[in-house]
């Protein structure tokens, strides 16, 4: 099959991953940057890690990363063995295909089911907590590193005080106190509680430095400028001006708060990128002024409606020949949504238990088809973005 | 923090909508309810402990171990290692009776063996 996009090996990729992660690092120009007197940083940095401020916190937030692990496998399996029974003990087949109210008159009641949900949103409740009440009991402190960080270089941090925020990005996803957009230390409070996200695999960025290596490249092999949509902390564009040193990278974020943090952390480590607050769907960005636009897990966390509109957004400030490389659940072609008893309980509590407000719409979404009406000529067969995929899905804009 | 200071500051934030989580209740019996509490009172012992580890760091100190120095106590790969393992056994000490399953005796079975 020929391509209109430059796949990068995947073996390739991953075994420069180490040597890749030991560049951005010494590249790092740790604590060099944020004026003297405002670096928050009592307990120092491992590498890309700013160590989290105390001891206690450390310990008990390294306790739930464990805890969720027990969750997520172990409690899980014995979840799911029980929710078997249950649904064979009311007459029904557990592999048979339900409707989520279905699913819910299924399982409500199944106690290793409620045990397991009620576990994991106190572990994670019990975080967001814990995390929230050290940055806000120390208020001025850690605005005023933001407040020193955010006229500083390398890169730029376009803020705007006087957004307009849509409704669809006020949601409390995660249950993250404040969302992304109510709290002044949502960026704060992300970073560090999506390490117990990742179960403590993700310290380095090591994620988000793979993520980085699978995105392809244009056929043409020129990379000017990259867009990352919905940046979040911009831990991704980081990675990606990792990738693409030469090129001038740019994140899109409409929780400020996210961004600040991120500008931060890029000031404090000498890393130039760019952060503006906007919305994916409306970047602001001139027509054809990017090559690769790209973006992390922001899909499934959009209205459909918003999907469609951010794929055309990413169509129209592509160059011809540009590519759009979004990473998200199941954007990979080797796993596919099922509509099991325990897949449809399990979606319904992302949804309306971890406030996951847009999971099922995404699901019901068909993302190339979407992609292809936006004007993508779509491929599906792209280097895995997300963890346990073998492909993901691109998007050319046709020269 | 001064609430003068913070009335000041642009936070860049805007007003949200807020998840209800805390008016839910996943395990809907009494009992389970207790158990949820009796972790919680759990904590209260273990805050008493940590108390108690704080006196001790204190009379270290006298000794020339301060608490700086525990602080600031970077560990070695091997003793990570070491402690996660610890870690994990802990979660299983702690948490791994609930994943038992519950519907395999009740009160009245008879001995399967006697």
């Amino acid at each position: 099959m020929t391509h209109s996009f430059r796949r990068r090996s995947v073996m390739a990729g991953t075994a420069g991953l180490a040597s890749t992660a030991a560049a951005f690092l010494k590249g790092g120009t740790a604590d060099a940057a944020l004026p003297k007197g405002t670096d928050v940083e009592p307990r120092g940095s491992n590498g890309m890690f700013e160590r989290l401020p105390s001891l206690d916190l450390e310990s008990s937030e390294q306790f739930l990363t464990t805890l969720r692990t027990f969750v997520n496998r172990e409690f899980s399996r014995s979840a799911n063995r029980s929710a078997a029974k249950t649904i064979a003990a009311k007459g029904k087949d557990p592999l048979a295909d339900y409707t989520h109210a279905e699913a819910i008159e299924l399982l409500k009641d199944d106690p290793m089911v409620a045990m397991r949900t009620a576990m994991w949103q106190r572990l994670q409740m019990h975080s967001w907590q814990n995390l929230r009440r050290e940055f806000h009991n120390n208020y001025d402190a850690y605005m005023s590193e933001m407040d020193a960080a955010d006229n500083i270089g390398p890169g730029k941090l376009e803020l705007n005080a006087n957004f307009d925020y849509p409704e669809h990005v006020k949601h409390e996803i995660h249950m993250q106190p404040g969302g992304y957009v109510g709290d002044p230390f949502a960026g704060h409070l992300y970073y560090y509680l999506t390490m117990n996200f990742q179960e403590g695999r993700d310290f380095q960025d090591e994620r988000h430095i793979a993520r980085a290596a699978a995105v392809p490249l244009p056929a043409d092999g020129k990379v000017k400028r990259v867009l990352e949509l919905g940046c979040g902390t911009g831990r991704m564009t980081m990675a990606l001006k990792n990738r693409f040193p030469d090129a001038e990278v740019w994140g899109v974020e409409v929780g400020a708060p996210l961004i600040r943090y991120g500008h931060m952390r890029a000031v404090d480590r000498g890393i130039d990128v760019n952060f503006r607050h906007g919305l994916a769907e409306d970047t602001k960005f001139p027509d054809g002024h990017f090559d690769i636009v790209t973006s992390y897990i922001l899909h499934h966390e959009a209205p459909a409606e918003i999907s469609r509109q951010i794929f055309k957004e990413a169509y129209r400030v592509l160059r011809p020949g540009g590519l759009y490389f979004p990473i998200d659940l199941m954007t990979g072609s080797s796993r596919k949504r099922t509509a099991s008893a325990t897949a449809r309980y399990s979606e319904w509590i992302q949804y309306r238990w971890n406030h996951e407000a847009f999971w099922i719409e995404y699901f019901d979404m068909n993302m190339p088809k979407e992609m292809s009406a936006a004007g993508f000529e779509m491929h599906d067969d792209a280097p895995p973005g997300y963890p346990n995929d073998k492909a993901n899905i691109v998007g050319i804009k046709p020269a | 923090m001064a609430e003068t200071a913070k009335g000041k500051r642009q936070e860049y934030t805007t007003d949200f909508i807020e998840a209800d989580i805390g008016k839910v209740s996943f395990l809907g019996n009494l009992h389970i309810d207790n158990i949820m509490t009796a972790l919680i009172a759990m904590g209260a012992e273990i805050w008493t402990d940590r108390r108690r580890i704080r006196i001790l760091e204190s009379l270290l100190a006298k000794k020339g171990v301060n608490r700086d120095m525990v602080e600031q106590y970077v560990p070695t790969a091997e003793e990570e290692a070491a402690w996660k393992t610890e870690r994990e056994v802990l979660v299983d000490r702690m948490f791994g009776q609930f994943a038992r399953q519950t519907d395999e005796f009740d009160v009245t079975s008879a001995f399967k063996k006697k």
